[in-house]
C-alpha cells in the first residue's frame, strides 16, 4: 500500500483534514450528469467527417446524396460554414490573448481546405439519430487531391519540405513573425570556454495523447439569440468568452454548462471546435443538436503533449560547477499551433551561462497542445537525463552535482519561499538513496538489473484574478458561487473547505454552486494548476467581505440574505514563488525482455499548506502515474510512408492499467509563506513534471545505458543492450 | 440485512447463468426465437459488431446501412430489479438501451469498443462492456448498472469506500470500476490488492487514480461487506 505522510504545518478546523467530496455520493451513484448525459426535447444528434489525408485539397464536396436521406436535418462544411476557432491557432500559442487571436496569420476553422491532417475536420451532419448522421457520413462525396506531407519537425524546416503554410514551416511568434522561442542569458560561449569538460546529447520525447475518459462533446441550444451550451470544459468562463468571440456574440449571449466532466489534463481548456460546430448546426436546423465524438476522433481531433527533439550542450568544471548550458530544440505542433511549444527545466538551474532556442514546427501530424504542465514533463526528462548523464561522468552523486547547480535565490530574485533543498534532503532520506543507487550504473550482475533514479522541479504558483460570490440566510446556510468545473482534482470541495475555514462553520454548512456562467463569477478555470491559489484568495476575501457586512448590520433575519463578493488581484510583492518536488524512484529492468518494473516510488512535494490531503495525494500519485505511462509506454506512432496514425486509443497507446501500477508514497513538506489561500500552492500539475525524468534516470543507472528517447520501450533497451 | 439480500440476489442471478453464456457471447448470435444469426448478420447488428475496427474513422458503410432499416425486436430484460418488455432496434448497444432509452446515464461510453470499460454493468452477475453488447442480447437477463447500488440512497460498501477514500477523480470511469468491483466482491468477500488489479484490469483511469481504487476496494471487502 502506498503511503501518505506531512511535515510541516498542524491541521486547521477544516483545511488539512482528510475530506470527501462535497459530491462524492453523485459521483459514485451515478447521478452526476456529464455533457452526454443530457437530452433535450427534440434535439438532433451530430457527427463530423475527417480527412483520411494527411495533407490534401478539397477540390469538392457534395452533400446531396446525404441530405436526401431520411433524418438528416443540416450539413455543414467549409464552403458554407467559415467560422474561426480563434483558440485552435493561435499567433506564438498565446491562448488567452485577444489582440493575438486577432493578429493570427495561421488562422484555423471549424472546417479548413486544405485539410492537413488525418482527422482534420471536413463536414458536419445533424440528424434525429447518431446512427442516421453517422450513416449520412458516408454519403458524403469528397475530391480530394493529396498533398505531399512531413511528420517530422527537423524535416519539416529542412530545404524542400512540403509547406503547409504559405510562410513555411516554421510557427510565427505572437508577433507574427517568423522566429524561434530565443532565451538567451549571460555568455554561453564564455561559459564554454571555461568548462573543463563539455557535453552534448540529443533527446526525444513523443505525441502523448491527454486520453481523458470522457471522449469530446458539446451540445448546443439556441434560445433566440443566446446560445446555451452544456459542455466539458475546465474553463467554462474562459470557454464562454471563447465561444463568444468566435461566433460575433456578446459575452453575456452565451451560457457554458458544465455539471461534470470526465477529465482534460488540459486539452478541455478553453472552446473546442465541437462548441463551435454544435452550435451552428443547432442554429440551422432550430432545434438542439448533441455532438458527439467517438474515441478515435478525441485522439485525432483535439491535442496532446507536443512530440520535442533536445540537443542539449552542457559546460561544466571538474568540482561539478555547470558553466553553461545550450538547448536547442524542436517542437512538433501539427498544422496548427494551438498551444506553445515550449520544453522548459533549464530554468531550474542557477547556471549563469543559458542559451535556449525552441523551433514550434508545423507537422501533418495531429494538433498539439497542452497537457498537464505543458512544457515540463519533457523538458525536465531531457535536462536532467542530460545533467544526470554529466553526473556520473564526473563521477559525482547526481543528488550532489544538483545540490551544487539548482537554482536558488539571488539578492535579485527572491522567493516568497524556498524549501527545494529540504524536499531533496527528505526524498534522499525517505527513499534510502544511497543504499538503492548504483555508484557504477549497471554493475548488478546477471540480466535482471536495479537501479534508482532521482529528478528534482520547482513549478510557478504565482496568484492572479480570479472572483468569488458567498452568500448567507438566516438559517446560517452559507452559498458559495465559484465558476469551477472540478475536472478531477476536487475543486468544488477545495473551495468549500476554503469557505468553511474562512467562515469558521463545519463545510456541511456550505453549499457550493459552481459550472455554470450563468450563475456563478468568472473563475481563471482548471489549467494552470491555479483553481486553489487563485479562486481560492478570492473565496477567503468574499467572506472577508461578508464577516464585515456582518459585523455592521448583524446576521440576516427572516428571509433576507447577505451577499458578499471579490476579484481580488494579489500579488507576491515581486517574489517568485514557486512550489518544489523531488521524485526517487527504484526499477528492475529484465534486459532479456527489455521490460522495466517499478520496485519503489517515493514522491516529497512542498505545495505550501495541504487543503484536502485526500485529493493533493491523488493529484500526486495520479500525475506521477500518468508520467510514468510517459516514460514508458505512450507514443502516437505514424506510417511514415503514408502518415496515417497507427497507435491512437487506449488499447495500441498501451496506456496504464491496474496492473502495472506501483505504489506512490507521498510526503508533504507543508509551509505557509503568507501568500495564497491559507499558504496554499500549486499542486495539480507537479508530480507528472518529475516522474519521466526519475524512471528513465533510474533505468540508466540501472543498466549503464543513457536511454535518449522516450518512451522507454522494449525494444529500445533491447538495442542498447545489444 | 442488506447483505443478506445481496447473497438472495445473487443466487437468482446464478440460476441465469446459462441465458448469460447463450447471449453475451457475440459469435452465438441472437435467440434463435427471436431472429436467426443469419438474420442478425444480413440485417443491422452485424454492422455495429464489425463497425468498430473498419474504416479510418470509425464509419463503416454497413454499419451506415443499418440506420434506416432500423429493424426492431422485442426483449424482455430486468434492469435493476424492474423487468422492461420493449422492443429495441437490433442495431442498438446494451449501452444506448441503458443510456438512450432506459435513461440511466451513470453508465458511461468512453471508447465505445471494448477498450476502457467505463461502460462496465452486470449481467446475470458477470460484469460485461455494454457498448459492445446489443442490446437484444441482453433478452432475458438482468442487469445491474451503477444506479442499481445503492438502497434507498443507503450506499453499498464500495460506495461508501469509493466516498472515504476518493475512489472518484473525474468520476467518468467510476461507474465501471465500482460495477467490475461488486462482482469481485460478490465472489470474493476480502480480495488482496493484486486480487483487485487481476480483477479490474479491464478498467482504465486516465486520471491514474489507481491506488486509491484498489485501496478502496479492498477497504470495502475489509469491512466484511459483500457489495
Amino acid at each position: 500500500m502506498s503511503e501518505l505522510t506531512r511535515t510541516g504545518l498542524e491541521p486547521l478546523n477544516t483545511i488539512g483534514n482528510e475530506t470527501a467530496r462535497v459530491d462524492a455520493v453523485e459521483r459514485v451513484t451515478g447521478q452526476a450528469k456529464y455533457t452526454r448525459d443530457w437530452k433535450l426535447p427534440g434535439m438532433l444528434y451530430a457527427k463530423v467527417l475527417r480527412s483520411p489525408h494527411p495533407h490534401a485539397r478539397i477540390v469538392s464536396i457534395d452533400t446531396t446524396e446525404a441530405a436526401a436521406l431520411p433524418g438528416v436535418r443540416s450539413i455543414i462544411t467549409h464552403e458554407d460554414a467559415q467560422v474561426v476557432w480563434g483558440s485552435g491557432s493561435v499567433n506564438g500559442g498565446r491562448q488567452y490573448n485577444d489582440p493575438t487571436k486577432d493578429a493570427t496569420l495561421h488562422r484555423r476553422y471549424i472546417f479548413n481546405n486544405p485539410v492537413r491532417f488525418v482527422g482534420d475536420s471536413v463536414a458536419a451532419v445533424a440528424a434525429t439519430d447518431r446512427h442516421i448522421a453517422a450513416q449520412a457520413l458516408t454519403l458524403i462525396k469528397v475530391e480530394y487531391e493529396e498533398l505531399p506531407f512531413v511528420l517530422e519537425p527537423e524535416e519539416s524546416l529542412a530545404d524542400g519540405a512540403p509547406q503547409i503554410w504559405p510562410e513555411g514551416n516554421l510557427c510565427p511568434d505572437f508577433r507574427g513573425e517568423l522566429n524561434p522561442m530565443v532565451s538567451d542569458i549571460g555568455d554561453v560561449e564564455a561559459g564554454f570556454e571555461e568548462a573543463d569538460r563539455v557535453f552534448e546529447e540529443r533527446y526525444e520525447t513523443s505525441f502523448i495523447h491527454n486520453a481523458q475518459m470522457e471522449p469530446r462533446c458539446a451540445l448546443a441550444h439556441w434560445q433566440r439569440d443566446k446560445l446555451v451550451l452544456y459542455t466539458p470544459s475546465q474553463g467554462i468562463s474562459n470557454c464562454r468568452h471563447d465561444t463568444a468571440r468566435d461566433l460575433g456574440l456578446e459575452d453575456h449571449q452565451v451560457q457554458v454548462i458544465t455539471k461534470y466532466m470526465g477529465g482534460g489534463f488540459g486539452n478541455k481548456n478553453q472552446n473546442q471546435d465541437a462548441d463551435l460546430v454544435a452550435a451552428t448546426l443547432s442554429r440551422r436546423a432550430g432545434v438542439p443538436v448533441m455532438l458527439e465524438y467517438s474515441r478515435r476522433e478525441d485522439w485525432l481531433g483535439v491535442h496532446g503533449r507536443w512530440p520535442t527533439v533536445q540537443n542539449y550542450k552542457i559546460g561544466v568544471k571538474e568540482d561539478g560547477t555547470v558553466t553553461a548550458m545550450e538547448l536547442r530544440g524542436y517542437s512538433g505542433m501539427g498544422p496548427y499551433r494551438k498551444n506553445s511549444g515550449g520544453i522548459s527545466g533549464m530554468d531550474a538551474y542557477g547556471c549563469p551561462n543559458r542559451y535556449r532556442e525552441i523551433h514550434p514546427v508545423y507537422t501533418n501530424r495531429t494538433t498539439s497542445g497542452n497537457f498537464r504542465a505543458p512544457s515540463e514533463p519533457h523538458g525536465f526528462y531531457g535536462v536532467e537525463n542530460m545533467m544526470d548523464e554529466v553526473a556520473y561522468q564526473i563521477g559525482m552523486d547526481p543528488v550532489e552535482f544538483t545540490k551544487i547547480n539548482m537554482r536558488r535565490p539571488t539578492e535579485e530574485q527572491q522567493f516568497t519561499n524556498y524549501s527545494l533543498e529540504e524536499v531533496i534532503d527528505d526524498g534522499v532520506e525517505r527513499f534510502n538513496w544511497q543504499a538503492r543507487r548504483k555508484v557504477v550504473p549497471g554493475s548488478d550482475d546477471g540480466p535482471i538489473k536495479r537501479g534508482a533514479g532521482f529528478s528534482f522541479m520547482m513549478f510557478r504558483a504565482g496568484v492572479g484574478t480570479s472572483s468569488a460570490i458567498v452568500r448567507v440566510n438566516a438559517r446560517e446556510e452559507y452559498t458559495l458561487y465559484v465558476g469551477v468545473t472540478d475536472i478531477g482534482p476536487g475543486a468544488k470541495t477545495t473551495m468549500g473547505m476554503i469557505a468553511a475555514e474562512a467562515l469558521n462553520v463545519p463545510l456541511s454548512q456550505v453549499e457550493v454552486v459552481w459550472g455554470d456562467t450563468d450563475r456563478c463569477p468568472y473563475s481563471v478555470g482548471e489549467s494552470g494548476s491555479r483553481t486553489t491559489i487563485m479562486t481560492g484568495i478570492a473565496v477567503v476575501e468574499a467572506v472577508q467581505d461578508l464577516q464585515r457586512q456582518i459585523a455592521d448590520g448583524g446576521m440576516p433575519s427572516g428571509s433576507d440574505v447577505l451577499i458578499a463578493s471579490a476579484s481580488p488581484t494579489p500579488t507576491t510583492d515581486g517574489k517568485t514563488r514557486q512550489c518544489f518536488g523531488a521524485h526517487f524512484v527504484e526499477v528492475e529492468v529484465d534486459t532479456r525482455v527489455g521490460s522495466t518494473r517499478i520496485l519503489k516510488y517515493t514522491a516529497v512535494h512542498e505545495s505550501g499548506r495541504i487543503i484536502n490531503p485526500t485529493t493533493a495525494r491523488d493529484q500526486i500519485r495520479g500525475a506521477t502515474l500518468q508520467g510514468i505511462g510517459q516514460a514508458l509506454h505512450e507514443n502516437l506512432l505514424y506510417d511514415p510512408k503514408t502518415g496515417q496514425p497507427l497507435t491512437p486509443g487506449y488499447y495500441r497507446g498501451r496506456h496504464l492499467t491496474h496492473k502495472d501500477i506501483p505504489d506512490i508514497d507521498v510526503h508533504f513538506i507543508e509551509v505557509d509563506d503568507g501568500y495564497g489561500p491559507f499558504g496554499a500552492k500549486t499542486a495539480g500539475e507537479s508530480g507528472i513534471i518529475l516522474a519521466p525524468a526519475a524512471v528513465a534516470n533510474a533505468v540508466a543507472n540501472a543498466t549503464g545505458k543513457r536511454m535518449t528517447s522516450l518512451p522507454i520501450t522494449r525494444d529500445k533497451i533491447l538495442g542498447a543492450m545489444a | 440485512m442488506r447483505n443478506k439480500d445481496k447473497r438472495d440476489n445473487r443466487s437468482d442471478l446464478d440460476s441465469n447463468i446459462d441465458s448469460v453464456v447463450k447471449y453475451a457471447d457475440p459469435t452465438q448470435g441472437l435467440d434463435p426465437q427471436q431472429q436467426s444469426r443469419r438474420d442478425f448478420l444480413e440485417g443491422s447488428g452485424a454492422a455495429v459488431v464489425a463497425g468498430a475496427g473498419i474504416s479510418a474513422l470509425g464509419i463503416s458503410t454497413a454499419q451506415a446501412q443499418s440506420s434506416n432499416s432500423a429493424a426492431r425486436t422485442a426483449i424482455s430484460v430486468t434492469v435493476n430489479g424492474i423487468q422492461h418488455s420493449l422492443e429495441v432496434a437490433d442495431h442498438w448497444t446494451l449501452a444506448e438501451l441503458l443510456r438512450d432509452e432506459l435513461d440511466l446515464t451513470g453508465t458511461k461510453i468512453g471508447c465505445n469498443r471494448s477498450e476502457c470499460g467505463a461502460c462496465t454493468v452486470l449481467m446475470d452477475g458477470q460484469p460485461i462492456y455494454s457498448c459492445s453488447q446489443l442490446a437484444v442480447w441482453a433478452n432475458g437477463a438482468i442487469i445491474q448498472t451503477v444506479e442499481g447500488l445503492a438502497v434507498n440512497g443507503e450506499l453499498s460498501p464500495v460506495q461508501e469506500a469509493f466516498v472515504v477514500n476518493n475512489g472518484p477523480q473525474c468520476g467518468f470511469c467510476t461507474p465501471g470500476q465500482l460495477m467490475t468491483a461488486t462482482a469481485l466482491l460478490n465472489n470474493n468477500p476480502s480480495p488482496t490488492a493484486d486480487e483487485v488489479k487481476d480483477a479490474m484490469v479491464g478498467n482504465l483511469c486516465r486520471c491514474s487514480n489507481y491506488n486509491s481504487i484498489v485501496e478502496a476496494v479492498v477497504m470495502a471487502g475489509e469491512e466484511g461487506g459483500v457489495a
